[in-house]
């Protein structure tokens, strides 16, 4: 007996809705091949990092002092995972837009609206569904660790998770790009065509503005391939991880806005207005936050400890006024050796470039292009040096402390290891491919009865 | 198989769980003297050219109405404005009195669009068990209602091999599955042959009979006439006429025409 007052919004269960959106995520050809082309990609990719790592401690084995120069997360996992990124970039859009782009095809969009869930539940039970297409994806990457691990090989739980991290929110991120893109385009194809113009032209913006200052360089920091960089760095940043939250966050609060077709165009706009300005504050306060930790075995990215120590107890301002033009080399080592340390160790660090026209060629002249000028308190040094072992004596003579003494931690060993990715490849173009072929297979059959949630 | 309604015990379509079964939330009060919903007043336009304009109507608890026009008439972009999927210039309604925004009429109402195959590389047991599964239908109720629209045939077979006239009957299990008081149908009958369309009827007047109230938009003069309560005459975005086929032919001067007598002589 149907009853002539209105069924509520509230109560119906999740998980219909979840378990739909995952059967069809896992129904697609899209999703398969993708793991299927990651699975060659991945495995070539982690064959040639074991042998040339293979090849380093070889000659690492006659001079042993060179050891600590062999790191698994540079020569292993960085290289192996790039090939996971590769794909991610070009093969998952095509799989997280299935998820959406094919009920707006099938007009199953329609009647899905009308069920009882809010638009962003159902955004967010496809999201959910994006992840856990994600992380099936990353079988081969995750297969290619445990094979380097049974060739001896070592990992440090901190780098590697850490890395896996990054790779996931970027995979996430770009899922999010192709919701949206599925949810404001009328065919799976144009949503592709939007997705690609995201994921590609982070490679353009990489390729043509990096490296240029002002403007450019700002242009330059939306390519989504920055979000990997600190993380194969070796940093968590506190500051990036809620900016990448946020910046999915809000994909998927525009997918939300564009995905019920009954809404006027006026009120989508005004809404997905608020929504960009609302994670533009967002992004804007996570800048603030400058809590970033080096989570790498050799700690590459902090001075020694005990300077760690001491600079953290530097309470004043430290103003570094920089002679040198951003693309200047000397620039990009003071960066990375000194400057960005120092902005992780001590509480109150500004830095700036003297003056941002300035060009190492027009320059040349100048007496004070190349100073780097340190004031501490009220007293300041020059230093044209872009060495730690020069620049932190200048800091503590600045702050009128001593240098402390060198704590007698040991050093980072470094892990050579003599192998041969050979037998990965049996594994990467056969084992694996079959596995998932059967799993493909299973997946396919039919269920015999009607399942009661 | 066509045509022929099969019974299938609750056990093969089930295995041993035992079935959910939940009340949906209610909250309104209901006024038996008004009418369930009323259309105060739709417009809608396509870049500038008015494709419905000043439709008006009521629609009562319990009846078949049938939405009747041409093709081209505005009749599907009328039964998805009711349904507020898509946006109208003005789209006021009242739901037992109480205006009823585009943002909650699914509440109200379930649309069944025409030729729309959801999920095509699902079988049809999974598509059945999502729409259950979200409304807390009974196992005995899905049942029935596989063996009431003949699904049995098709149940383990992906939805983008089902024929037109079994994908018909599919959307019309979802459609039954729903809850809402009022059921918008476009072209429910399209894709039926002669007997399954009687078939059709029978199921839609058993739905009736339990107090839902169906509005179905239909070409098809004949099984217009057969099956519906009430018709509202559409033609160039415009009503021509609304009432029973007796008040239609009062209106006309012809008391022995039928609907095609009908809508000839009002459009």
């Amino acid at each position: 007996m149907h009853s002539h007052e209105t069924f509520h919004l509230r109560g119906a269960p999740f998980s219909p809705l979840l378990a739909k959106e995952l059967w069809e995520v896992l129904a697609g050809r899209a999703f398969w091949t993708m793991l299927l082309l990651m699975c060659p990609l991945i495995g070539y990719s982690f064959f040639q990092a074991v042998s040339l790592y293979g090849e380093s401690s070889a000659a690492v084995l006659q001079s042993p002092a060179m050891a600590s120069a062999l790191s698994p997360l540079d020569g292993v996992l960085v290289p192996t995972l790039g090939a996971s990124y590769v794909a991610i970039t070009l093969l998952f859009p095509f799989v997280a837009i299935r998820v959406l782009g094919q009920e707006k095809e099938s007009g199953a969009l329609r009647l899905l609206i009308q069920l009882p869930y809010r638009s962003s539940t159902l955004i967010v039970a496809k999201l959910v569904a994006v992840l856990v297409a994600l992380l099936l994806s990353s079988i081969p990457a995750a297969s290619a660790l445990a094979v380097w691990r049974m060739l001896g090989g070592h990992l440090s739980a901190p780098e590697t998770l850490n890395l896996l991290l990054g790779h996931l929110l970027y995979g996430l991120l770009v899922g999010a790009i192709a919701l949206f893109a599925a949810s404001v385009s009328e065919s799976a194809a144009t949503a592709a065509i939007v997705t690609l113009a995201f994921t590609i032209g982070s490679w353009v913006l990489d390729f043509t503005v990096a490296g240029h200052p002002g403007l450019l360089e700002w242009i330059a920091r939306l390519s989504l391939t920055q979000v990997l960089r600190t993380f194969e760095q070796g940093l968590l940043s506190a500051s990036l991880v809620v900016g990448i939250a946020a910046t999915i966050g809000g994909f998927a609060a525009l997918a939300t806005i564009w995905l019920p077709p009954g809404v006027r165009f006026r009120k989508k706009l005004y809404c997905s207005v608020g929504s960009v300005l609302a994670v533009a504050v967002v992004l804007g306060l996570a800048t603030q936050v400058r809590l970033a930790i080096d989570l790498t075995e050799d700690q590459r990215n902090s001075f020694a400890m005990a300077d760690q120590t001491a600079l953290a107890k530097l309470a004043e301002p430290l103003v570094v006024t920089v002679h040198l033009a951003p693309e200047d080399p000397r620039y990009a080592d003071l960066q990375r050796n000194v400057l960005a340390k120092l902005e992780r160790a001590m509480p109150n660090v500004s830095i700036r470039l003297a003056d941002g026209r300035q060009n190492p060629r027009t320059n040349a002249g100048d007496d004070s292009y190349g100073e780097v000028e340190y004031a501490y308190g009220s007293r300041s040094d020059i230093s044209r040096s872009s060495s730690p072992r020069e620049i932190l004596p200048l800091l503590y003579g600045l702050a009128g402390i001593s240098s402390p003494a060198p704590a007698s931690a040991g050093d980072f060993p470094g892990y050579p290891l003599v192998a041969s990715g050979q037998v990965a490849l049996f594994w990467f173009f056969c084992g694996l491919p079959v596995c998932i072929a059967l799993a493909w297979w299973q997946s396919r059959r039919i269920p015999q009865t009607i399942t009661m949630y | 198989m066509d045509g022929v309604f099969h019974l299938v015990p609750s056990q093969i379509l089930f295995g041993a769980k035992s079935p959910v079964q939940a009340e949906p939330d209610r909250f309104s009060e209901q006024k038996p003297d008004q009418g369930l919903l009323r259309v105060d007043l739709i417009n809608k336009q396509y870049a500038g050219e008015p494709v419905l304009a000043d439709i008006a109507f009521e629609i009562r608890r319990g009846e078949i109405v049938g939405i009747i026009g041409p093709n081209g008439a505005g009749k599907t972009t009328l039964l998805e404005v009711l349904a507020g999927i898509l946006p109208a210039e003005a789209s006021d309604l009242q739901w037992l009195g109480r205006p009823l925004p585009a943002s909650r009429r699914r509440e109200a109402m379930f649309y069944l669009p025409d030729g729309v195959r959801p999920y095509q590389d699902q079988p049809v047991t999974r598509v059945l068990s999502f729409f259950a599964g979200v409304y807390r239908r009974s196992a005995d109720e899905i049942t029935g209602m596989v063996n009431a629209v003949g699904l049995t045939p098709v149940l383990h077979k992906r939805v983008h091999s089902l024929s037109k006239g079994y994908g018909r009957r599919l959307l019309l299990a979802l459609g039954l599955l729903t809850p809402q008081p009022v059921l918008l149908m476009d072209e429910p009958f399209d894709g039926f042959d002669l007997r399954q369309v009687r078939d059709i009827l029978q199921l839609l007047r058993n739905d009736a009979g339990k107090g839902r109230t169906l509005v179905l938009a239909i070409h098809q003069l004949m099984d217009a006439e057969r099956v519906c309560d009430r018709f509202i005459l559409l033609a160039d975005g415009r009503i021509r006429g609304v009432g029973t086929l007796h008040d239609l032919r009062a209106r006309t001067g012809n008391p022995i025409g039928n609907l095609e007598d009908m809508f000839l002589a009002l459009t």
